[in-house]
């Protein structure tokens, strides 16, 4: 027995080693760096060869602009980053910054995930961002995280397509009624098979949400507290999805989303569907994979004359998570990270649409040719753009009602049925 | 059972692995510890990493995982008592609950009889004295070693109902292949078939055990003319029967906990086409990381845990009737 | 062996030998091509240039060979180092989780002690409380033992045992004869003597199974890594893929490139070590009569 014991020590010898080693590495991994700066620690998800440099520049420029603070910046995979995040704050050793969902800010807030930063601010920090931006990160009249970057939805459409379909190219769909009209022009049919479809509501970065409250005057969901799920205007959205669908038929839609559903080949590029929704970004992929594309752009057509190009919107933040050692420090570098110089590199360079307002319009004057049209046409469509916070009394409305839209757009019920299953369902679901 | 004896005597006549040491029998008995003591002494001591690492590691967390069921945990602020609620919103609150449940009981009735099946076969198969073998088993264990999204977007491809290589390969057979991952009634057959593609795991287990399986015994059996069918039930399934019994308890236990390939094949873990592909992990993880309710997810997570305690007791239970272990005791 | 047949005989045997490896290879290779077309679109993805990624409808062969993906994608992040760290992590975790898992079945397999079915059960036990709900609650643990952003989260619980390994390996044990053990006890040999001189080379196979199983799920283990490593110089392969995938754009050519050869290594220590398999054969042979 006694080798058995020799042997078990071993191994927990060999623990305590390796318990040792590491212990060695924590210690260099201090608070402060060795002239004697403050280390923040900045978590991102952009560890890509195309984002990753973008913001290591701006790091690194913020680092050399002044001598107390040393940013540190770490990629975590999209996802996995919130997480982690939540097991850090959990265990008191959270980052001191971390980029973070725009439209959650509330239900992070509420559940004490997020350091409150109104004493950090004030009205003109406040002012120079886009007012429905900064309004995602206000809960109870305070702020608990800064808008960084956002998106806005537009259509894209191949002019060379409308010339074949004997349609003006500088005058894209203004409403539904038109855009109707416009795609059944654009459809190229060969026998059953579609060759070319002219238009399908839901591909690209759009869902039935999106055209449900562009129909009701960009009303959401949940308007203001109150419920609004199952209104007229929603229904008929829905229904004109379902038209959609039963013109293409079943397998056209189902052949399409799936070829493509993979994100790797875009039906768009391969000029396979003629007008597309997507957010600005898209643009990029045009210009690097779509050489021989003649396209514009367009804001999103509106239900009915007068009624809205209304658009949905998303982004992130930056925020500090709750317990982080340095907030002071952390905020210092928000407050660069959202200025106008750092804004306006990351949209120069991304392509991206910044919360800052100076440094989105700075970023339209540098930009020339078709990078400036695009981009200047995502700015002015902010505008048209409309956050859909998640509130707190609803904490995962979505889960509710997408099911519902999906039986009506499967044919299981009619859109009326779902739309009043679904608002019955988020009501039960209600938080005190 | 008089075989194993000279079985038994061959082995130690060929190989002479343990170390002549005669007189500790004798020093033992000196030393006055009985044999049940030693026993005793000796199986603590080699389970004791275990013990250590549930005491020190594991039954804090489950305990805490436990206690949280029984409050309004949100994992940063609060950890209010509430004693039954979270049990009792399961019944009578939560809809999505029971389709959850639904969607998960499915899956696993499929799942562990399809999959333990072909493994089995499978292994049987790669037993076989057959040229270039080596590189049949990687192949086979090739997808078990592939993980992570890609391999998830890989058969979002493959399962296109127009263009992907199942219904192309259907096609060939005159067969309009379903729209799968599309299709409610079909989420969850494709999440079986990918399933199936990768059972080269399950396979490995077997293989490991048909290796204990003696060439001698078949040569007997072939010398009474018995066909194959009778030599793979009367030989090959007893023989591997400890391997199935845990593959099976193993499998349902995994099966019940399905998560990762419906978080990433559904647009952003929602649960697929009607919720078709929501299952009971699923909820729960929404519920603690996009709710925050981890005490919801906890009282989950424990009726979980005695539902799949219930049917693994039941296993054991009804193990001891069929598998049959060559060492002698079943106990 | 069949010394008393007349040759006929002995010829048709042969024949239906040959009919049935004929047909066994056969459907061994008509699965292979099923398994291995996945495969290959991987392979063909990785060398892909973007451009043609993009391409409708996609193309099953390359149009060009762009090898260069794989050195590029290797050279976009510290690649090296981290597939360093992932090696030290995945071996020193599957040296661990044999011997510790073994030793632990033996006794639940071979040593009666008191107790042993009731602990059999909680060790069953631990298997069923999916690891999410305990996770955040074990990253507070090992917070708190001063565990984070080392290895240590990663490897110690290799060393302490897992339910799932200690299962199959006592389920492997119950075969080995009880004669045999006590045989050796009569002739003096301890339990650690027996594990180590009868059960160890006696359940090979199974042995390399768990090691097998135990390094692939080191080597693809994302969400430890990521949980507990807060350096990126000790990142590990599988997060280093992620890097790959974007908010906006997935670089599917290098994405693909990485994970074939991230594969690799595990596809050829499967490859070498699977000849213990049928060496393990040699020393196993039946016992049943």
């Amino acid at each position: 027995m006694k080798r058995g014991l020799a042997f078990i020590l071993a191994v927990f010898l060999l623990i305590g080693m390796l318990a040792g080693c590491s212990g060695e590495q924590k210690a260099d991994a201090g608070k402060k760096t060795q002239d004697g700066k403050v280390v923040v620690d900045f978590w991102t998800f952009w560890g890509s060869e195309t984002r990753r440099p973008i913001i290591e520049k701006i790091i690194e420029d913020y680092n050399n602009s002044q001598d107390k603070v040393f940013v540190k910046h770490t990629f975590l995979p999209w996802g996995d980053i919130w997480t982690k995040n939540l097991a850090s704050v959990a265990a008191g050793n959270p980052a001191d910054v971390i980029i973070n969902d725009i439209n959650t800010v509330s239900q992070r807030a509420e559940n004490k995930q997020v350091e409150e930063l109104s004493k950090y601010i004030d009205d003109s920090f406040k002012q120079q961002f886009y007012p429905h931006l900064w309004d995602t990160v206000e809960y109870e009249g305070k702020a608990y995280a800064v808008p960084f970057n956002t998106d806005t939805r537009l259509l894209f459409y191949n002019k060379k397509a409308f010339k074949e379909a004997g349609l003006d190219p500088e005058k894209p769909p203004a409403t539904w009624a038109e855009l109707e009209e416009y795609a059944k022009k654009l459809d190229v049919k060969n026998g059953k098979q579609y060759d070319r479809v002219g238009f399908y509501p839901l591909w690209g970065s759009v869902g039935a949400s999106s055209w449900m409250t562009n129909a009701d005057s960009g009303k959401g969901f949940i308007d203001n507290g109150e419920l609004a799920i199952n209104t007229p205007k929603k229904v008929e959205a829905l229904e004109w999805i379902l038209g959609w669908k039963e013109r293409l038929g079943e397998n056209t839609v189902q052949a399409f989303q799936a070829e493509f559903g993979s994100e790797q080949a875009n039906p768009f590029i391969a000029e396979k569907v003629a007008m597309w929704v997507d957010v600005g970004t898209f643009y990029t992929q045009l210009r690097d994979y779509g050489q021989d594309l003649e396209f514009g752009v367009a804001p999103l057509p509106e239900y009915e004359e007068g009624a809205g190009n209304w658009a949905e919107g998303g982004g992130f933040v930056a925020e500090i998570p709750k317990g982080a050692k340095n907030p002071e420090e952390a905020m210092d570098f928000i407050k660069y990270l959202t200025g106008p110089e750092a804004q306006k590199y990351w949209a120069v360079k991304n392509y991206d649409n910044v919360a800052n307002i100076e440094a989105a319009e700075a970023t339209i004057e540098e930009l020339k040719g078709p990078d400036k049209m695009v981009y200047e046409a995502t700015v002015k469509n902010l505008e048209q753009t409309k956050m859909f916070p998640v509130p707190v009394e609803y904490p995962d409305y979505h889960s509710r009602i997408n099911p519902q839209i999906d039986n009506a757009l499967l044919g299981k019920t009619t859109p009326e049925k779902a739309l009043e299953k679904a608002e019955n369902d988020v009501e039960k679901m209600k938080k005190k | 059972m008089k075989s194993s004896e000279s079985t038994l005597a061959h082995r130690e006549a060929g190989t002479n692995i343990i170390p002549e040491r005669k007189s500790t029998n004798a020093a033992v008995k000196k030393k006055g510890l009985s044999r049940k003591a030693k026993d005793n002494l000796a199986g603590y001591l080699f389970i004791s990493p275990w013990i250590i690492g549930f005491l020190g590691l594991t039954l804090g967390p489950l305990l805490f995982s436990l206690a949280a069921s029984f409050t309004d945990y949100n994992i940063t602020s609060k950890m209010n008592f509430i004693g039954l609620e979270n049990y009792k919103r399961m019944f009578t609150m939560d809809d999505l609950f029971r389709t959850s449940l639904y969607n998960t009981i499915y899956y696993v009735i499929f799942s562990v009889p399809l999959t333990t099946a072909g493994a089995i076969l499978l292994a049987v198969l790669l037993n076989q004295k057959v040229k270039g073998m080596k590189f049949f088993r990687t192949i086979y264990y090739l997808p078990a070693i592939l993980s992570g999204v890609a391999v998830y977007f890989l058969w979002m491809q493959l399962l296109s109902p127009s263009t992907g290589l199942v219904n192309t390969m259907l096609g060939w057979f005159g067969i309009e292949g379903p729209a799968w991952l599309f299709d409610p009634e079909w989420t969850k057959p494709a999440l079986l078939l990918m399933k199936m593609w990768s059972v080269g795991g399950g396979m490995l287990l077997y293989l490991a055990s048909l290796q204990g399986v003696s060439s001698q015994m078949y040569e007997a059996a072939d010398i009474e003319g018995a066909t194959a069918w009778q030599k793979f039930y009367h030989i090959t399934l007893p023989m591997i029967s400890p391997i199935i019994f845990f593959d099976v308890i193993t499998s349902t236990i995994g099966s019940f906990q399905i998560f990762q390939e419906a978080y990433v094949m559904t647009e952003n873990g929602s649960g697929g086409p009607g919720n078709s592909l929501l299952f009971y992990n699923l909820h729960m993880w929404n519920n603690a990381f996009e709710v925050f309710d981890m005490g919801y997810a906890s009282a989950m997570a424990w009726l979980l845990f005695i539902i799949v305690m219930i049917l693994t007791v039941l296993n054991m239970k009804l193990g001891k009737r069929w598998v049959h272990y060559e060492g002698g005791d079943g106990k | 062996m069949s010394q008393a047949t007349a040759p006929r005989f002995y010829e048709t045997k042969k024949f239906k030998e040959n009919v049935k490896l004929t047909f066994v290879t056969l459907l061994l290779i008509a699965g292979s091509t099923l398994i291995l077309m996945p495969l290959w679109w991987m392979i063909s993805t990785s060398l892909k240039s973007p451009a043609e990624i993009a391409q409708y409808p996609p193309t099953f062969i390359p149009k060009e060979f762009n090898f260069s993906n794989y050195v590029e994608a290797w050279q976009t992040a510290p690649f090296t180092r981290w597939a360093m760290n992932t090696v030290f992590i995945a071996a020193v975790g599957t040296i661990g989780s044999v011997l510790v898992n073994s030793l632990v079945a033996y006794a639940f397999a071979k040593i009666r002690f008191k107790g042993r079915n009731t602990l059999f059960i909680i060790v069953l036990s631990t298997m069923l409380i999916p690891g999410f709900v305990t996770m955040v609650p074990q990253y507070i643990l090992f917070s708190k033992l001063g565990w984070v952003n080392t290895y240590l989260p990663l490897i110690v619980p290799a060393f302490l045992g897992s339910a799932f390994f200690i299962f199959l390996l006592r389920q492997f044990m119950m075969g080995i004869p009880n004669e045999l053990i006590e045989a050796a006890i009569l002739d003096g040999a301890g339990h650690l003597q027996i594990w180590w001189h009868i059960m160890l080379p006696l359940t090979k196979p199974a042995l390399i199974t768990v090691a097998i199983f135990s390094f692939n799920g080191a080597w693809n283990d994302l969400l430890g890594p990521l949980l507990y490593i807060n350096d990126e110089s000790m990142y590990t392969l599988q997060i280093g893929l992620q890097t790959f995938k974007g908010t906006v754009q997935t670089q599917w050519h290098y994405l693909m490139a990485m994970s074939v050869t991230v594969l690799l290594p595990v596809v050829l220590l499967f490859f070498f070590f699977q000849r213990y398999f049928i060496e393990g054969s040699n020393i196993s042979s039946g016992t049943k009569g």
